[in-house]
C-alpha cells in the first residue's frame, strides 16, 4: 500500500493507493502540532476502508510526505533565533551580499526597503581560522573562540547556530571541528554546516543557505522525529520518504542537517502530477496552479519539462540548493480580504489559515475568499469536505458585509470585488512566470490544482484568454497525487576539481563508483529494491577561465576525447559556437539514482456514458455577472467519461468544488479528469492554434 | 484593422511587451554564462538592448546608462557608413566614443542588424567591459594618455562578420593589438553570439505574430510609456532645479575638482536637462563624449520617476527629455579628448547632479548619491600559473544612499547593477588573499534615513611586483551628497601597508606593487536623507547595538543619548539634546590609526 500526504497551510492531503484504486481525502491543518493533522487524515482512510488507524498504518509500505511548515516558518519569520559562526574579519558577508537582492528587479526603481539579515549583525561571530581555497589550513581554528561565541549566543537565547568559514566546501575539517565544539557547549542547539548543506565554492550563496537551513531546522527537524515516532507507535513498519524542493526524497534521518531542502516541498512534487495528465493529452506545455487555503502556486512546464533552479530566493533569502522552479503568492481560500488606504478591495497575503479558519468556518469574523465564495453561492454550505465541515452562510455573509461597510458597498458587490480581486491577482502571478518570460499564455493549457482551485482556475483563465482548462481527478490533491507517481530519486555531486584539465579517467570512474555506493546506502534504507534503481552520471563543464559550467551525461565506456567531443558539441547546441581550442575544466561529478513508481492504478472506462441527469443532484443559486441564476449542480463521484455540458455549472465532490463559468463547455474524460474548453476563443493565430490542438 | 492597421489586444500587447525585456535579460544571462572576464561573467559589466532599425528605443531593462542608452547615437552611425551596405548575417564591432557611442575604449560593443524577410527591421547591442583595449595599461583605466590614440586601439563601427562570415584579417588585426588575445577571442565570441541569440529570439516574436501586429504593438508600447512619462513630468511642479558633483581631479592636472554643474527645466509634461554651467573639456581623462552624457542622464532621470513605469521603458521615456551640454564641455568633449575614466570620474556625477536636482523637484522620491567606487586595475603576473592577470572588482566599494522612506542599503553597488564577487571566487582567481570584508562603522552618510555602511577591505599581494591604476576610484575629497538635510558622506581612503610604511594612494594615479604589499580600502558608504536628529532612536539604538553606528556617533550626530552597557535610550537626555542647537559633524579616517574621528564643525 502506498500513502502519500501533504501538509499545506490550511489542509492536509492523502492520496492513498490500493490494488484497486486511488482515493483522496483531505482534513485540516493542525499548525501547533502539524502531525496530528496528518494522522486524523489517516484514519479518515481508515475509516474508508472500515480499518482502525493501526490496522490500517500497518499494512503502509511506502508514506510519502510534504510539507510547507519550512516555507511558512521562513516568509512569516518565525524561524529560530540564529546565532552564526563565521571566520573573522568576514562577519558582514550575510548582509553584503552581493549587491542587490535580485537583479531582475530594474535599476529604475530604487525606492526599496534594506535587506534585513535573518541574522542581526550582532549575533554574528567572528572566529578565527583560516582555510585556502586548496584546502589546507592556514591558521588552525581557535576553539576557545568557538566556545565563547557559543556561550555568548546562548546568553542571547539563541536556538540554532549556522557555521560558515571560508573554503569549507575544500576542506570540511574546521566546520565539523567548530560543530563539535558547540554541540560540547550547547547539546541542545540545533547546529548547521554550510559544507554539509551545500558543498560548493561561493560563500555568500552557501553562507545564506546555512543560515536559512539553521533558522527553520529545529522546528522541522523536531516536527519530523515527533511524526516518525508517532506513526511507529502507531504500528507503521514501512518507511518514511520526505519530498525535498528538489523533488528528490530522502529519510527523516537524513533531513534533519538539511532542512533547507524542505522549503516548499509539497508543492514541488504537484508538476509532476499535473505533467502525467497534461501528457495523457499530448499537452506537453502546461501552467500547473495549486491554490490551497494559504497559498497560489503556479510552475511553467514546457516542452514537458519541469525546470530546477539553484538561483533561487525564498523571500528576501537566497537559496542555492535546487529547487522546482515555482512562483508562490499569498492567495488562497483562506486568504483575508481587507480595504487598503486607497479605499480598494485586497486580498492577502495575511491568511486565517486552519484556525481560526473563515468566518464561515463559525471561529472567527474574518471575511476571506472561501466566504466570499460561498456568499456567492460558489460554494456548497452543506457539502463542503462532503459535509464534514459545515459552512455558516450568515455568519460568511456578515464578514463580508462589515469588509463592505467600510467603503460603501453591499454584500454582493463587495463578494464579487473580492472573488475579482483574488482571480487578478493569481493572474498576475501566472503573467509574472509565463507573459513576463516571453511565452504567451494562450498557447498553454492550465492544470488546475489544489482545494480552492476548482472554483477559481476557470476564472484565472477565462482571465487571461487561456482556452483550456483540465481538472486531473486529483485536482484537490495535486501535489500529494505528484509525490505517489514520481520518481523516487537522489542526487549527489562532488566538487572541488578545480582549474584541473587532465583528470585522469581512473579517478573520475572511482569517484562515481564512491557516489553510487553512497547512494544505494541509502536507497537501501529508504526500501527501495537496489535492482530496479537506475544511476545517471553527469559532469559540469567549462573552457577554462570561464565562470559558468555546462552538464553533459557521461556515457558507460566512452574515453575521454568522446567526452570532450560532446562537451564542445553541447555547448555548441546551447550557445551557438564553441571553442575546441581551449581547455575544457571539470567541475564536478554528478549521479543521479532513480526508480520509477507504478503508474497510479486507476480504471479507465470506456463505452456509452449513463444519462447525465444521473450526475445532477440539483442547483444552486449563484451570483454570476453580478445576477442571482439558479446553476445546475454535479457530484463530480457520479460524472462519466463522455459526459459533457455547458456553463454555467458547479460540479461538487467530496473535496473541492469546480466552477464552470458560462464561457465553457466541461467535458469528462476517460480517466475522468474534467476538461474545460473556452467557447468562443479569442481570434488570435495564438488561440486558434492552441484550440487546434488534440484534445483527446 | 482599423486604418489599414492590426488592432492590439491587450494580452499580445503584453506578452510582445514583456517578451523584448525577457529577451534583454536572456541576453545578458547569455553573456554572463559564456565569457571568461571576471568583470563580464560575474560582475555584470554589460549592457544590452533591442532598437528599431532607425534607433528607436524598444526596450532597456539591462546594464549602466552610458554603455547603451545612447545607442541611436552609434546606428545613425551605422546608417550614414554603411548604407544599404547591410546583411542579414553581418556583425559590427565598436569602442569608438567619437563615432559610435562607447562612453571609453574598454567597452566594446557588438551590433547585428535583424532582418526580417529581407527587410532591415531591428538592431540588437551587446556592450560588454572586455580585459584589455591596448593603450599605455591593461583595463583601460589609464589615468595620462596623451590622447585617445595613446589609450587604446580605437576601432569605428566596422564589420567583423559580413554575411555570417568572420573577417578574419579585420580580426587578426584587432587582437594582435590587445593584451590576453585567448581570453579577448572567448569574451568577443559570448558577445557576438549573444547578439545572434536575440535575433533568433525577436524573429521568433515576428514570425508568430507577424510584422505589421509587432510593429502596432511596439508603437502602442511607445505611445503608453510616452502618457505615463509626461504625466509624471507635468505632476512636478514648473521651475529650474540645480544639482552639482565633482570629481577629485582629471588625472592630469592633480587634486583639482572637475565639476559638473545641471539645471533642469521643467516646463509643462516636458524636461531638459542643461550641462551648460558644467567645466570645460579638460586634459586629463575624464571628459565624457555626448552619447556617454545622452545615456547616463537620461538613465539617472528615468531612476527619479515612480518606481511603477520601471519595467516598461522605451523610446516613449526619452521624447519629453532634451539634452543640452555644449560642445567643448566636459559633458561634450571633442575630438581627441582622453574619455578613459570618465565613466566613473564625471559619469557617476552626472548621475549624482542629476538626482540631487530631482530631490529638490520631487522631494517624496529623494534620493541621496550612493558610494563612490573605489576601483583599481592591477596589472601583474600570478606565479601559480606565470601568467599576466588584470585584476578589477567592486569588492571594495561602499554601499546605497539613503531615499526618502528607507536607509540605504548596506552592499549594493553602482545602483544595483551590477555584482559583488565572492572571496572565495576571487582567492581562486587572482594571486590575492582577502584579509578583511566588514563594515565600519560611521563611516555612512547619517539622516532621518541613514546610507548602507561603509566598507573595510583588505588584502595581500602574494603575485608578483606590478602597477596598479586606480583611474576607476574617486571620493578622497569630493564625496557623494545627502539630500534634504541628510549628510554627505564621509572622505572614503585608500592605503598600502607595505612593511611599516604607509602609503597613501588617491585616485587617478599610478602605483607601484610589491609583493607582500597589503592593500587597504576604507571606502564610505553613501548620502543620507533627512535631519539624522529626525532619526527614530529605536534604530539608532539598533545601529549602535549591531555597530553601524558608534555611542559617539548616536550623541554627536543623531543627538541619541544611549546607556554605555544596556543601550537604553535614555529619553530625557535624548530630548536636551534634540532641543540644543544641531552642530553638524565631520567622520574622519586617521591615516595613522586608520580609525575613525568625529570633528564638529563650527
Amino acid at each position: 500500500l502506498r500513502v502519500s500526504v501533504d501538509i499545506g497551510g490550511t489542509f492536509t492531503d492523502c492520496v492513498v493507493e490500493s490494488e484497486r484504486a486511488i482515493e483522496t481525502y483531505k482534513a485540516p491543518t493542525t499548525p501547533d502540532d502539524p502531525s496530528r493533522g496528518l494522522l486524523d487524515v489517516l484514519d479518515k482512510a481508515a475509516g474508508a476502508s472500515g480499518e482502525s488507524l493501526e490496522q490500517f498504518v500497518a499494512r503502509v509500505d511506502r508514506l510519502f510526505h510534504g510539507t510547507t511548515l519550512g516555507t511558512n516558518l521562513l516568509l512569516t519569520r518565525r524561524g529560530a533565533k540564529v546565532a552564526f559562526l563565521t571566520t573573522a574579519h568576514f562577519r558582514d558577508v550575510l548582509e553584503i551580499r552581493r549587491g542587490v537582492r535580485n537583479l531582475g528587479e530594474s535599476v529604475f526603481n530604487q525606492v526599496r526597503p534594506p535587506y534585513q539579515p535573518l541574522v542581526p549583525r550582532y549575533l554574528r561571530f567572528g572566529i578565527p581560522e583560516r582555510t585556502l581555497y586548496t584546502g589546507e589550513v592556514e591558521l588552525p581554528l581557535d576553539e576557545m573562540s568557538v566556545e565563547a561565541a557559543t556561550r555568548a549566543a546562548l546568553a542571547e537565547g539563541c536556538e540554532a547556530i549556522a557555521i560558515g568559514f571560508l573554503h569549507s566546501y575544500a576542506n570540511q575539517e574546521h566546520e565539523h571541528r567548530a560543530k563539535a565544539v558547540v554541540e560540547r557547549v550547547a547539546p541542545d542547539l540545533h547546529v548547521v554546516c554550510s559544507s554539509d548543506v551545500l558543498p560548493t565554492c561561493g560563500e555568500f550563496e552557501r553562507f545564506s543557505t546555512a543560515v536559512v537551513s539553521a533558522y527553520i531546522g529545529r522546528a522541522v527537524s523536531t516536527y519530523l522525529r515527533k511524526l516518525e515516532q508517532e506513526l511507529r507507535a502507531h504500528g507503521f513498519g514501512g518507511t518514511l520518504l520526505i519530498m525535498l524542493s528538489s523533488a528528490l526524497m530522502r529519510t527523516v534521518d537524513q533531513c534533519h542537517a538539511r532542512a533547507v531542502e524542505l522549503l516548499a516541498s509539497g508543492p514541488a512534487a504537484a508538476p509532476a502530477a499535473a505533467l502525467a495528465v497534461g501528457k495523457s493529452f499530448g499537452h506537453l506545455d502546461l501552467i500547473e496552479i495549486d491554490m490551497g487555503g494559504t497559498s497560489f502556486d503556479v510552475c511553467v512546464i514546457r516542452n514537458g519539462s519541469i525546470l530546477t533552479t539553484t538561483g533561487a530566493w525564498v523571500g528576501e533569502e537566497r537559496v542555492a540548493t535546487k529547487m522546482v522552479d515555482i512562483h508562490s503568492l499569498g492567495a488562497g481560500g483562506g486568504s483575508i480580504a481587507w480595504i487598503d488606504s486607497l479605499g480598494l478591495v485586497r486580498v492577502g497575503p495575511q491568511s486565517s489559515g486552519a484556525d481560526p479558519g473563515p468566518a464561515a468556518y463559525g471561529k472567527s469574523e474574518l471575511p476571506t475568499v472561501t466566504d466570499a465564495d460561498l456568499v456567492l453561492g460558489y460554494l456548497p454550505a452543506d457539502f463542503f469536505l462532503g459535509g464534514e465541515i459545515s459552512l455558516d452562510v450568515d455568519r460568511a455573509a456578515a464578514a463580508i458585509e462589515a469588509l463592505g461597510a467600510e467603503i460603501g458597498l453591499g454584500l454582493a458587490d463587495t463578494a464579487v470585488a473580492v472573488f475579482q480581486t483574488a482571480t487578478v491577482s493569481m493572474a498576475g502571478a501566472v503573467t509574472e512566470v509565463c507573459t513576463k518570460q516571453g511565452h504567451d499564455v494562450r498557447s498553454f493549457a492550465l492544470v488546475a490544482g489544489g482545494g480552492a482551485g476548482g472554483i477559481h482556475g476557470a476564472a484565472i483563465a477565462e482571465h487571461l484568454g487561456i482556452p483550456t482548462v483540465i481538472f486531473p481527478t486529483a485536482q484537490p490533491v495535486l501535489s500529494a497525487m505528484g509525490m505517489l507517481i514520481m520518481e523516487i530519486g537522489q542526487e549527489l555531486t562532488k566538487v572541488g576539481v578545480w582549474s584541473r584539465t587532465e583528470v585522469p579517467a581512473e579517478e573520475l570512474e572511482a569517484t562515481f563508483q564512491e557516489m553510487i555506493a553512497a547512494e544505494q546506502e541509502t536507497f537501501r534504507l529508504m526500501g527501495v529494491e537496489l535492482a530496479e534503481v537506475s544511476f545517471a552520471r553527469s559532469i559540469s563543464a567549462r573552457y577554462q577561465g570561464q565562470f559558468h559550467d555546462v552538464a553533459i551525461d557521461v556515457l558507460g565506456g566512452e574515453d575521454r576525447v568522446a567526452l570532450l567531443g560532446r562537451f564542445h558539441d553541447r555547448y555548441q547546441e546551447i550557445y551557438g559556437y564553441s571553442l575546441p581550442w581551449r581547455a575544457v575544466e571539470i567541475l564536478e561529478c554528478h549521479v543521479r539514482g532513480s526508480v520509477s513508481q507504478a503508474p497510479a492504478a486507476h480504471v479507465t472506462q470506456t463505452g456509452m456514458p449513463g444519462a447525465l441527469e444521473e450526475a445532477r443532484v440539483g442547483e444552486r443559486r449563484c451570483c454570476l455577472r453580478g445576477t442571482p441564476v439558479d446553476v445546475p449542480v454535479y457530484r463530480r463521484e457520479l460524472l462519466q467519461p463522455g459526459h459533457f455540458f455547458a456553463g454555467p455549472t458547479l460540479i461538487d465532490s467530496r473535496t473541492s468544488t469546480i466552477l464552470v463559468p458560462e464561457a465553457f463547455d466541461a467535458s469528462v474524460d476517460a480517466d475522468r479528469n474534467v476538461i474545460l474548453r473556452l467557447r468562443h476563443a479569442v481570434a488570435t493565430k495564438a488561440c486558434a492554434r492552441a484550440a487546434a490542438e488534440p484534445s483527446a | 484593422m482599423t486604418n489599414g492597421r492590426p488592432e492590439v489586444d491587450p494580452i499580445t500587447l503584453s506578452t510582445v511587451w514583456h517578451g523584448f525585456q525577457t529577451i534583454c535579460r536572456e541576453m545578458r544571462h547569455h553573456v554572463e554564462r559564456t565569457a571568461q572576464s571576471y568583470l563580464m561573467a560575474v560582475l555584470h559589466d554589460i549592457s544590452v538592448g533591442l532598437w528599431k532599425a532607425n534607433g528607436v528605443t524598444i526596450a532597456m531593462p539591462e546594464g549602466l546608462f552610458d554603455q547603451f542608452l545612447g545607442a541611436r547615437f552609434v546606428i545613425e552611425d551605422i546608417h550614414k557608413r554603411f548604407g544599404e551596405d547591410l546583411y542579414p548575417g553581418d556583425v559590427i564591432v565598436t569602442n569608438d566614443p567619437y563615432h559610435g557611442d562607447s562612453p571609453h575604449l574598454p567597452d566594446w560593443g557588438f551590433i547585428r542588424p535583424i532582418f526580417h524577410r529581407g527587410e532591415l527591421t531591428f538592431f540588437t547591442l551587446v556592450r560588454g567591459h572586455v580585459m584589455d583595449t591596448g593603450g599605455s595599461f591593461p583595463g583601460g583605466y589609464f589615468p595620462n594618455a596623451y590622447d585617445i590614440h595613446a589609450e587604446g586601439l580605437c576601432i569605428p563601427p566596422i564589420k567583423l562578420y559580413e554575411r555570417g562570415v568572420p573577417c578574419r584579417d579585420v580580426a587578426e588585426l584587432i587582437f594582435n593589438n590587445v593584451r590576453f588575445r585567448d581570453e579577448m577571442r572567448i569574451d568577443t565570441q559570448a558577445m557576438i553570439s549573444t547578439t545572434a541569440f536575440g535575433e533568433r529570439r525577436v524573429l521568433e516574436i515576428v514570425d508568430r505574430y507577424g510584422p505589421e501586429l509587432v510593429d502596432a504593438c511596439i508603437e502602442e508600447m511607445i505611445k503608453r510609456t510616452e502618457r505615463a512619462m509626461r504625466a509624471q513630468i507635468a505632476a512636478i511642479p514648473d521651475g529650474v532645479y540645480y544639482g552639482e558633483a565633482a570629481t577629485d581631479d582629471d588625472g592630469t592636472v592633480l587634486d583639482e575638482p572637475v565639476w559638473i554643474r545641471v539645471e533642469i527645466v521643467v516646463s509643462g509634461d516636458e524636461m531638459t536637462i542643461d550641462f551648460t554651467k558644467s567645466d570645460a573639456q579638460r586634459p586629463g581623462f575624464v571628459n565624457r563624449v555626448l552619447a556617454a552624457t545622452y545615456g547616463t542622464a537620461f538613465g539617472s532621470v528615468l531612476m527619479m520617476m515612480d518606481a511603477s513605469l520601471a519595467d516598461y521603458h522605451n523610446e516613449g521615456s526619452l521624447r519629453p527629455l532634451t539634452i543640452v551640454a555644449p560642445e567643448g564641455s566636459v559633458t561634450n568633449a571633442r575630438y581627441p579628448a582622453t574619455v578613459g575614466g570618465s565613466p566613473v570620474a564625471v559619469g557617476g556625477q552626472i548621475t549624482d547632479a542629476i538626482v540631487e536636482a530631482l530631490s529638490k523637484a520631487c522631494p517624496g522620491r529623494a534620493q541621496a548619491a550612493w558610494a563612490r567606487h573605489r576601483g583599481d586595475y592591477t596589472f601583474a603576473n600570478d606565479p601559480r600559473t606565470d601568467e599576466p592577470y588584470v585584476r578589477t572588482t567592486f569588492d571594495y566599494d561602499g554601499s546605497a544612499g539613503a531615499v526618502a522612506g528607507y536607509d540605504g542599503a548596506t552592499g549594493p553597488v553602482v545602483h544595483g547593477v551590477v555584482l559583488r564577487g565572492n572571496v572565495e571566487e576571487a582567492e581562486i582567481r587572482f594571486p590575492w588573499k582577502m584579509l578583511n570584508l566588514e563594515i565600519i562603522p560611521d563611516l555612512m552618510g547619517a539622516g532621518r534615513w541613514r546610507a548602507g555602511a561603509g566598507i573595510d577591505w583588505r588584502a595581500v599581494n602574494q603575485g608578483s611586483e606590478g602597477r596598479m591604476a586606480t583611474g576607476s576610484s574617486d571620493g578622497d575629497e569630493m564625496v557623494p551628497k545627502g539630500v534634504l538635510g541628510g549628510y554627505d558622506s564621509p572622505k572614503s581612503r585608500t592605503f598600502i601597508q607595505r612593511g611599516d610604511e604607509r602609503i597613501r594612494v588617491k585616485p587617478h594615479r599610478m602605483q607601484e606593487l610589491r609583493p607582500g604589499d597589503v592593500l587597504i580600502k576604507l571606502s564610505s558608504g553613501g548620502g543620507g536623507v533627512g535631519d539624522p536628529r529626525e532619526r527614530d532612536p529605536l534604530a539608532v539604538q539598533r545601529d549602535v547595538r549591531d555597530g553601524f553606528v558608534s555611542l559617539e556617533a548616536a550623541e554627536k550626530i543623531y543627538a541619541v543619548a544611549l546607556d554605555a552597557e544596556s543601550l537604553d535610550v535614555d529619553d530625557q537626555r535624548t530630548a536636551q539634546l534634540r532641543s540644543r542647537q544641531a552642530t553638524r559633524v565631520e567622520v574622519v579616517i586617521d591615516g595613522e590609526t586608520l580609525t575613525l574621528g568625529l570633528r564638529e564643525l563650527g
